[in-house]
């Protein structure tokens, strides 16, 4: 039997909060903790062949799969399976994962029952953390004290993905649907169907959306529907994008550009338009993560499915490659 | 006026001329030669000094009378002429004392000029003399020193030490009194004792051969009369076979095999020793020993090896020569033939010699529980020193089916018997340089199909071990010397990994054979409860250049899990219009290793692994252990079976009205990376979920 290792999927990333740290999730549970320091500017003399893999990888207790992951200054947030953990970063930093500092669980009708926390968001201003489960309902939990705040439940299918902006909150979902949010009442006050705009959808991939990002008056999402910029106030599809991909599962805004990945053989960088700017060949099927930094450096990661993360540092061009196994 | 006076001096002149020529005339020769010696006697008597003195006197005087005649010459009066011509004569007379001078002169200057040239000739003649003298001289210098380096034949004769001399030798012939003193005589007495000794000891010598011949016929008589003995042994030998039918005892074809035995190398000796050893004591139904191949050639082989090693053994440098000798005249031969001989001719004739096998081989059966066997014929390459095995299978049964035969086939079933050892190249590190020296340019595995494979097992099992002279490396070019442990142990190791690897051949071609015909059984024991749609179409083996020009198996390729040592089929599973193409990779060692599925699926068009996660899951859960509970390795018919409900699982979970839902699950989907539930619970039914 193969290594299953040789088939890894990374299904989240993120930095540590002083940048220096790229820590990777995938589906067998295992967090892999990359030293950006070492591998951006490595000394030559001390380089050796493991240079790009992981400093450090761990492994949940459960086995879960680790389905999304989110950082405050203090706290790595690990969203599982039932489970969100939060670890102080010294604990993930070092040779053995420690205890979790805390642990929310997410409130279950059944025990058989198994919900992922697909999503993270954090709203630094209100230290709010919301997360968009497997159960269709998008948690609200201060992180101040682990407590839940709120329940917004409208989905009617798992939620892919939770994002905000400006006290307004949109999520994704694979029904189809992609709810705005008023955040204090926990109630949608608009929602997208874009698998119901025929410039959009695409039935033989799906109605699901992977991904929604707000910007100051738009929306990008994308999924089986192709990915398009929706206006936020007439919520009409404004560009359609038209790239070849087979899904959408990345999608956001980035200094007047939308970055978009799924499963394609690039990773694009858009503007408004919909010219595509820059293309980035990654080494993953699919990819379901993207996630950048521009201080202390600045570096693009892409993972997916595969045991390999691209960095970029230009994010003009691949210029390496993490292993993660 | 004055010319009157010069003319009539000259008369008068010519007139004492005239009169000397009168008197000339009656002994001219005297006369002239009178003047000429009186002259050479007045020269030789007068001092040059003197008349130089003179001579400048006179020249004063000549000048003082010009001097003069040109004073009077200014009065111009008749007295200054008249003592200008007085003037006249008297500067005349003075010319003609000059020109007596001068002749004076010129005869002193002859005179000595001759006396100079004389001297000159005897200086020649007296240095011509001193070097001949010297010559002579140094011709005699060498004779002398050759002479005082003359050898004499009797100082290369080895004489015994003085000591011993005056010890043994008895006193006529060393007369101690006079070669004490005198060396030459010493020398000679000496010489005349080693003279004496040696022709004794000669005479010895004479006696000993004589008695050496005496004692050579007395053996040969001997052994004559023990040939005469062995007829009688034969005919009793003869006597007793109809005993041994009787009684059923194989004594005469076990001598049989043991007198061959022993003319085997000894890497085959050793294997042939072992393995009939442990056919003997496990029974011939599992192993069976045998020795094949031309007798009296392998017995010329170890006649000539003999004489060969009796040659090097002598090591007189006399027959040192003699090979020298034999060399130069090989040479020569060869050098004659390869006028006629082709290079092509020469250049096989050197291969069949670096080639060449022992004219004995052993060859080893080993034979499988339904009746399969596996003939192995080992032989032993004389100058690569190394062991190469072919082989062939005979089958109990015929078998039906292209791919379940070729498992059973050939190079197949041997290949990577233990791990990496696909018997491509030739263990022996010194076979490369051996091959060069021999001018052949190709490789060690361009040979390998006309003399059969060197696996390392194969050298393992006769004992020898390349490993251990790559260790050392400094002497890696010594021979290998068989080695009976590694030997014994490498035997049975091998006798148990081929029966297994026998095994599980024979029922792996048993899978094949039923996959081929489109029956996919359940493993034993355990039922699959799932109702399968698909079906299998096509079950067919791929070559490598087919396998790797797929997309689906680059990521199989780059990571070096497939090589194209492994086994390559392509199955076909259709249901409606999807069309899943799996192509199968079997290591050579399956069941221990799993077979690993590349898969690509043609619905709604082309997808694969590398551009579709839903086969990248799939292949996922049919290739790790990832999401299976049992430790247990699964075999191909399982793995097939998974296929199967897999495809079924993905087709029905895509929603299309073609492929209504039969499975129960959960989820269709569930995550961000919409996996689809490929791991069976048995819950009631049987429920599918993701994880």
């Amino acid at each position: 039997m193969l290594n299953k290792i040789l088939y890894n999927t990374v299904l989240c990333q993120t930095f540590s909060p002083c940048g220096k740290y790229l820590v990777a999730g995938n589906i067998y549970g295992q967090l892999a903790v990359f030293d950006l320091d070492r591998i951006l500017n490595p000394i030559v003399e001390l380089l050796t062949s493991d240079y790009n893999q992981p400093k450090q990888i761990h492994t949940l207790d459960s086995g879960h799969q680790i389905c999304s992951l989110a950082s405050t200054e203090k706290f790595l947030i690990v969203g599982s399976v039932n489970l969100i953990y939060g670890w102080d970063w010294k604990g993930v930093l070092g040779v053995k994962l420690s205890k979790p500092s805390w642990v929310i669980k997410i409130p279950s009708q059944s025990s058989l029952e198994q919900i992922d926390v697909n999503s993270l968001w954090i709203s630094d201003d209100e230290g709010k953390l919301y997360a968009g489960c497997g159960d269709n309902k998008l948690y609200v939990f201060n992180l101040e004290d682990g407590q839940q705040a709120l329940v917004m439940s409208e989905h009617t299918d798992y939620i892919h993905s939770v994002h905000g902006k400006n006290d307004q909150l949109v999520s994704a979902g694979e029904d189809g649907n992609v709810f705005l949010w008023d955040v204090r009442t926990g109630k949608s006050h608009n929602k997208l169907e874009p698998h119901s705009n025929s410039k959009v959808s695409r039935p033989d991939i799906g109605k699901w959306v992977g991904s929604a990002a707000l910007g100051d008056d738009w929306i990008v999402c994308g999924g089986g529907p192709r990915l398009a910029l929706w206006h936020l106030r007439s919520l009409d599809a404004v560009t359609v994008f038209d790239i070849p991909d087979h899904g959408i599962h990345v999608s956001y805004f980035h200094d007047d550009c939308i970055v978009a990945g799924g499963t394609a053989k690039h990773l694009y960088q858009l503007n408004y338009s919909g010219e595509v700017k820059v293309e980035l060949p990654v080494s993953a099927t699919t990819v379901y993560s993207a996630v950048l930094r521009t201080s202390p450096n600045k570096v693009l990661a892409i993972a997916g499915s595969s045991p390999e993360i691209d960095l970029c540092t230009s994010f003009n061009y691949r210029d390496q490659i993490l292993h993660f196994r | 006026m004055g010319k009157e006076d010069v003319a009539a001096k000259k008369r008068r002149k010519l007139t004492s001329n005239s009169s000397a020529s009168e008197s000339s005339k009656q002994g001219p020769t005297d006369v002239y030669k009178r003047v000429v010696e009186f002259e050479e006697a007045e020269a030789q008597l007068r001092s040059a000094e003197k008349d130089a003195h003179l001579f400048k006197k006179i020249c004063q005087d000549i000048r003082q009378i010009f001097a003069e005649i040109a004073e009077l010459k200014t009065k111009d009066t008749d007295e200054a002429k008249e003592k200008i011509n007085s003037k006249r004569v008297e500067a005349s007379l003075h010319l003609v004392a000059l020109k007596k001078l001068n002749r004076l002169e010129k005869v002193r200057t002859r005179a000595g000029r001759d006396a100079l040239h004389k001297e000159k000739q005897r200086v020649d003649s007296t240095h011509l003399h001193l070097q001949n003298l010297l010559y002579e001289a140094d011709h005699l210098n060498k004779e002398v020193t050759k002479c005082l380096q003359f050898k004499s034949k009797d100082e290369e004769i080895e004489l015994v030490s003085l000591e011993d001399f005056y010890r043994d030798a008895p006193a006529e012939v060393s007369r101690p009194d006079i070669t004490k003193s005198d060396e030459h005589q010493l020398q000679l007495a000496r010489l005349e004792w080693e003279l004496r000794q040696r022709r004794e000891l000669a005479g010895a010598c004479n006696e000993l051969v004589a008695s050496k011949e005496r004692v050579a016929a007395a053996i040969a008589a001997a052994r004559s009369r023990l040939d005469a003995l062995s007829p009688h042994l034969r005919d009793v030998l003869k006597a007793t076979k109809p005993l041994q039918e009787c009684l059923a005892l194989r004594l005469d074809e076990k001598r049989d095999e043991a007198r061959i035995a022993s003319l085997l190398p000894p890497p085959l000796f050793l294997l042939y020793a072992n393995a009939s050893a442990y056919s003997d004591a496990l029974g011939s139904k599992i192993v069976t020993v045998a020795i094949s191949g031309d007798e009296d050639e392998a017995r010329r082989l170890e006649q000539q090896s003999n004489v060969d090693s009796e040659l090097v053994a002598s090591n007189d440098s006399d027959s040192d020569q003699e090979n020298n000798d034999e060399d130069q005249r090989e040479k020569k031969k060869r050098h004659h033939r390869s006028s006629k001989i082709s290079k092509e001719e020469k250049a096989e004739a050197k291969k069949k010699e670096i080639f060449r096998k022992h004219p004995l081989h052993v060859q080893v059966s080993v034979i499988a529980q339904d009746g399969t066997s596996l003939n192995l014929i080992f032989s032993y390459l004389l100058n690569l020193k190394i062991i190469v095995v072919k082989f062939t299978v005979s089958l109990s049964k015929p078998v039906t089916g292209v791919s379940a035969a070729d498992v059973l086939n050939g190079h197949c079933i041997l290949n990577e018997l233990y791990p990496s050892d696909t018997g491509n190249d030739s263990p022996h590190p010194a076979t490369a340089y051996l091959l060069k020296a021999a001018g052949i340019c190709e490789k060690f595995p361009h040979f390998i199909p006309e003399i059969g494979r060197p696996y390392i097992w194969a050298q393992r099992m006769c004992g020898l071990d390349f490993m251990a002279t790559i260790m050392d490396d400094q002497k890696s070019m010594k021979v290998v010397q068989p080695c009976p442990t590694l030997s014994v142990t490498t035997v049975e190791n091998f006798i148990l990994t081929l029966k297994k690897r026998l095994k599980s051949r024979v029922e792996l071609m048993k899978e094949l054979q039923d996959l081929e015909s489109g029956k996919i059984l359940p493993a034993k024991g355990t039922s699959w409860p799932i109702r399968l749609s698909g079906s299998l179409t096509q079950w067919q083996s791929v070559g490598w250049p087919e396998y790797i020009q797929s997309p689906s198996t680059a990521f199989l390729i780059s990571e070096g899990l497939v090589n194209s040592n492994d086994m390559l089929y392509r199955a076909i599973i259709t249901r409606q219009s999807a069309k899943l193409v799996a192509l199968v990779a079997l290591r050579s060692d399956y069941p221990k290793k799993a077979p690993i599925f590349s898969l690509t699926l043609h619905w709604n068009g082309t997808h694969h692994a590398g551009i579709n996660d839903d086969l990248r899951d799939i292949e996922r859960v049919i290739n790790t252990d990832w999401g299976t509970d049992d430790g247990k390795l699964p075999t191909l018919s399982t793995q097939m079976t998974k296929l199967l409900t897999y495809l079924d699982i993905l087709l029905e979970t895509t929603g299309s009205s073609e492929f209504p839902p039969d499975k129960v699950m959960f989820n269709p989907v569930r995550g961000r990376n919409r996996i689809k539930p490929y791991k069976f619970i048995k819950q009631g039914t049987g429920v599918f979920v993701q994880f």
